[in-house]
């Protein structure tokens, strides 16, 4: 049998990564820049590069701040998935009366885009009284429903004779997800924490309705905040958006399997 | 799971690079920040102008205002201390209406002691 | 005997109820709550300090009837959802190229994906730059390739800005498409093509008769992720355009944050909300019709 040499198809994998790339060459280039980033023509490579621009990110816009609101919300939101996750996911492993209804239920939620809810959304958040709090940010984003079902496979895989005889050995329920389940879940924690961390860094709309103070605002907001002061009149606005992708591509590249693993399993985001 | 596998694992392993590497340039700023900006101040032969006004603008995209002014001594050289900025623009004046370039200052952190070369006094002011 | 299996039972039961009961409250709070809240909302007239009165369909009539930006961002959010079968195809085609036994496919695979997890509003503010008329990549590329004289301002442009709003989607989703692809792609056993292969079909009949029709479930899942992606893409027109010039580049999406939080007409705004809602219940339907029933169950 003859087979299709393989350089047409590297051939065109390479233009299409090349073509996949720019905008994040465009954007590096220009946060390096020392010439005026406005000069015609551009320059393909950058002239005499430096790095202030990102000090001057970190010094002249609060962006520590963002950081640590941003990692506040997205480690409440780690937090909250692991948590409740598990205990639901593991819930859902036992046969109870309703056991149908609650995954219909669940199902049917999934269906929910949260972008359709926004406006009793902020009615309710603002009803509880956590508006421009950490809470409401991290509020709706602490329980995902793909990753109910992620843990509920993940369970439902553990040998049923491993748990019966740590039954007998009367360890109780919340013992045994701890000391069983769990460890032996670690590709579903890790495909969940993977996924919460990529929703809740780049979360924007949710925050924008309920942030209201600048000292509350997380990155994705600073940055958007930044854009309507600034325009895209200084090379600090694009080394604020690598300082901003940096984080989330390193987890990315990290966690690469964990994360299509997730996506692939319940494909839709929400 | 051994505990040299786990801290080996990538998921340690980045996060641990990068927690000391933060560590490292904190200590290194701890040391480093008193705000020391010191330089000299010269005319076009090389002498040092004592006596000279030397300017700290502080320039950036939010501000661009006088922020402090110090003089030279009889060596002609010049310290600002204590100074809380990144970055900045430096001009040296002296009292007959001669004035230097205005010397781009850019510091990689707040407060960096910073040592800056000449300023040469040249032009009447015009 | 009995009565110790009762007590035990009744403490599972109790112990799954506090299992399920936090995310339980959250979903309900969260999604359904809300849903129910929409449609109600959308037949009063409310506003934060006034009390609640019914006004029947008087927010779907000024809608339908006097709300031409309404109609804008319905055609725009049309447009949006109908455009996502090019950048599908683009996905297809370079899935079936990586996932034959190319070395270094996971190479490719990697880049292609890398722009899905990035921040929306970071993913703005790159093509934003690209699409500038100083110093961006597009004017560049074209006037020193002599496509143009003059710089296009993109953005500001009632031609150009949605379809450069759009293509600034594709370059984010394409990775995701490509990826359910290829999970799809992954699942057709091996044997059919080598028996189709044996019986000497050509490659292209191969596709058309074995590829496409048991891709049908992963083609689905990508007109569903599509159709959603009009409603995620809120973040990126509001950072590249918001809206603008005129309504060109208005969604739904971004009509309702306007509408709710811009000029505090939250009862209109969920009137919008619910034919948004139903917008995307219908087309999901049809979709799934399309791809031949079926194809998004999700308890597997």
């Amino acid at each position: 049998m003859r087979r299709a040499p393989s350089w047409p198809r590297h051939a065109i994998m390479v233009v299409v990564s090349c073509l996949m790339l720019v905008p994040f060459y465009w954007v590096l280039k220009t946060s390096l820049t020392g010439e005026n980033i406005y000069a015609y023509p551009p320059h393909i490579v950058p002239v005499d590069p430096h790095l202030f621009h990102y000090v001057d990110v970190w010094y002249l816009i609060p962006f520590p701040r963002y950081l640590l609101n941003s990692v506040i919300v997205t480690t409440m939101a780690i937090c909250g998935n692991l948590l409740f996750n598990t205990v639901a996911g593991y819930a859902l492993t036992k046969q109870f009366p309703g056991r149908r209804w609650v995954v219909l239920l669940f199902l049917s939620c999934m269906l929910i885009p949260f972008q359709a809810t926004i406006i009793p959304a902020y009615l309710i958040t603002s009803w509880l009284g956590v508006l421009n709090t950490y809470l409401g940010v991290a509020l709706p984003l602490l329980s995902t429903i793909i990753c109910i079902f992620i843990f509920k496979a993940s369970f439902e895989a553990v040998p049923k004779s491993l748990i019966d005889a740590a039954r007998v050995d009367g360890l109780s329920e919340w013992r045994i997800v701890v000391r069983i389940m769990l460890p032996l879940s670690k590709a579903a924690i890790a495909t969940n924490v993977v996924l919460t961390f990529i929703w809740s860094w780049n979360a924007f709309l949710w925050p924008l309705i309920v942030i209201r103070t600048s000292e509350m605002q997380t990155l994705p907001l600073g940055l958007a905040r930044f854009l309507s002061v600034m325009e895209d009149t200084t090379g600090a606005l694009f080394a604020f958006v690598v300082m901003v992708l940096v984080p989330g591509l390193t987890i990315f590249l990290m966690a690469q399997k964990e994360f299509i693993r997730g996506l692939t399993s319940g494909a839709t985001k929400g | 799971m051994s505990w040299r596998r786990i801290l080996t694992h990538r998921f340690v392993v980045v996060p641990l690079a990068v927690a000391l590497l933060a560590a490292g340039w904190n200590i290194y700023i701890r040391f480093n920040d008193d705000g020391l900006i010191e330089g000299e101040v010269r005319d076009r032969t090389g002498a040092p102008v004592s006596g000279a006004t030397v300017v700290f603008f502080e320039r950036n995209f939010v501000y661009y205002q006088e922020k402090q002014r110090t003089m030279t001594d009889a060596h002609g050289t010049y310290r600002f201390d204590g100074m809380q900025v990144h970055v900045g623009q430096l001009e040296a004046r002296t009292e007959d209406g001669r004035h230097s370039e205005r010397r781009q200052l850019r510091l990689w952190f707040r407060a960096q002691n910073a040592e800056v070369a000449p300023l040469i006094v040249d032009a009447p002011r015009g | 005997m009995t009565s110790w299996y009762q007590r035990k039972r009744t403490r599972e039961l109790a112990l799954v109820a506090c299992f399920l009961a936090p995310a339980l409250s959250i979903f309900f709070l969260y999604r359904l709550l809300p849903l129910g809240w929409n449609v109600l909302l959308s037949f009063q007239s409310w506003s934060p300090l006034k009390a609640a009165t019914w006004i029947g369909v008087d927010h779907y009539e000024e809608m339908l009837l006097d709300d031409d930006v309404f109609w804008d961002a319905l055609t725009n959010t049309l447009i949006f959802i109908g455009c996502s079968p090019i950048a599908i195809a683009l996905a297809l085609a370079i899935a079936l190229l990586v996932n034959s036994d190319l070395r270094g496919a996971a190479i490719y695979r990697t880049i292609v994906f890398l722009s899905y997890p990035l921040m929306t509003v970071a993913v703005g503010i790159i093509w934003r730059w690209l699409y500038d008329e100083r110093g961006g990549f597009f004017n560049y590329v074209m006037r020193s390739s002599g496509v143009i004289d003059q710089p296009v301002k993109f953005l500001q442009s009632f031609d150009w800005a949605l379809p450069c709003v759009i293509a600034a989607d594709f370059w984010q989703v394409l990775g995701f498409y490509m990826i359910i692809l290829l999970t799809g792609l992954q699942s057709i056993p091996q044997h059919l093509y080598e028996a189709a292969r044996v019986d000497g079909v050509p490659a292209g009949a191969r596709f058309w008769r074995i590829t496409l029709p048991l891709l049908r479930p992963s083609i689905f899942l990508c007109i569903v992720v599509g159709i959603l992606n009009s409603f995620t893409s809120f973040d990126l027109v509001y950072v590249m355009t918001n809206g603008g010039p005129g309504h060109a580049t208005e969604l739904l999406i971004t009509y309702i944050y306007k509408a709710g939080f811009g000029q505090s007409r939250f009862d209109y705004a969920a009137a919008l909300t619910v034919v948004q809602f139903l917008l995307l219940v219908v087309l999901t339907m049809l979709a799934n019709k399309l791809s031949g029933g079926n194809a998004g169950s999700l308890e597997r």
